[in-house]
């Protein structure tokens, strides 16, 4: 059985790829929306959704809708691997594989 | 790194937890604009009925049948393109042609309806028609959502309120509080 991924682990970083995953593959989501479903603040959503980013776990794309800044987020393929790996360790340490 | 089972435990349930909540974003998305466009309706031949009664018979017939082209028009642009503006999933596609087909089987329940009541009065068929959404909203919020349990809580209060008590402006209480409170719960919705 594979262990626990480091990475994906922490609360608000599980919770947020958990939500990424429940969406088709690629679509992005805002990071607004993510915000407001996770309930989290700014400077802490900023500093998961980095770590994420840069385990290459999350894809983020910033643009500009009108003068507005837009960011959107989405689970790259190497992060739903990593999530559905995690996924199945979790299972297995809970049937008593662990 | 260790995890404990109670810690994998509650992990599970967070995913739960998320997965649930981005079905309840996209049905909020998605029934937003529709939540919109029956308020309008609903404003419109209502206070057209209040104020311009002469109007009431063509106005009714007229704006419900522009709300269903509207409505239409929305069910084919999210079959293609959902409300956060990814092409939509085969999914969307197959849950958005099943609601289609489970508001045309609403309808023809209602007109069902009508025809074996045969409400004696304009006002008694208004509330009969209206009375019906808001407690099939209610319905639907028991499974998909909190929100739109209230929406359909707080217009069907209106309704019952507008038909027992405001007898006189009963029209323009149900373009106001009826269309008003879904025109506000698609808002509403929109900021979910």
């Amino acid at each position: 059985m594979d262990g626990p991924d480091e990475i994906i682990h922490q609360s608000m970083r599980l919770k947020i790829t958990a939500t990424l995953n429940a969406l088709p593959s690629g679509e992005q989501l805002e990071f607004n929306t993510l915000k407001a479903v996770l309930n989290a603040t700014d400077g802490n959503m900023a500093t998961h959704l980095a770590a994420l980013e840069k385990a290459g776990y999350i894809a983020v794309q910033k643009d500009f809708v009108g003068k507005k800044p837009r960011t959107r987020v989405s689970l790259t393929r190497t992060g739903r691997k990593a999530f559905e790996r995690h996924v199945a360790y979790l299972k297995d340490l809970l049937e008593g594989g662990g | 790194m260790n995890v404990s089972r109670e810690e994998a435990a509650q992990a599970l349930k967070d995913i739960d937890r998320a997965n649930d909540r981005i079905v309840q974003l996209k049905g909020y998305q998605h029934g937003a604009p529709f939540f919109i466009v029956w308020g309008l309706v609903w404003l419109v031949a209502n206070s057209v009925s209040q104020f311009w009664p002469e109007y009431q018979k063509w106005v009714w017939p007229g704006s419900v049948a522009v709300g269903f082209l509207v409505s239409l028009a929305l069910g084919v642009m999210q079959s293609r393109r959902s409300p956060s503006g990814n092409p939509a999933t085969e999914r969307e596609r197959r849950i958005g042609g099943k609601i289609g087909l489970t508001a045309g089987v609403l309808m023809i329940f209602i007109v069902s309806v009508l025809l074996i009541a045969q409400p004696q009065t304009a006002d008694a068929g208004n509330a009969m028609v209206s009375i019906f959404f808001p407690f099939m909203y209610m319905a639907a919020g028991i499974w998909a959502g909190w929100r739109l349990f209230v929406i359909g809580f707080i217009t069907a209060a209106a309704i019952l309120v507008g038909y027992f008590w405001m007898k006189d402006y009963f029209d323009i209480w149900m373009g106001v509080f009826g269309g008003g409170s879904l025109i506000a719960g698609g808002l509403w919705l929109r900021t979910a």
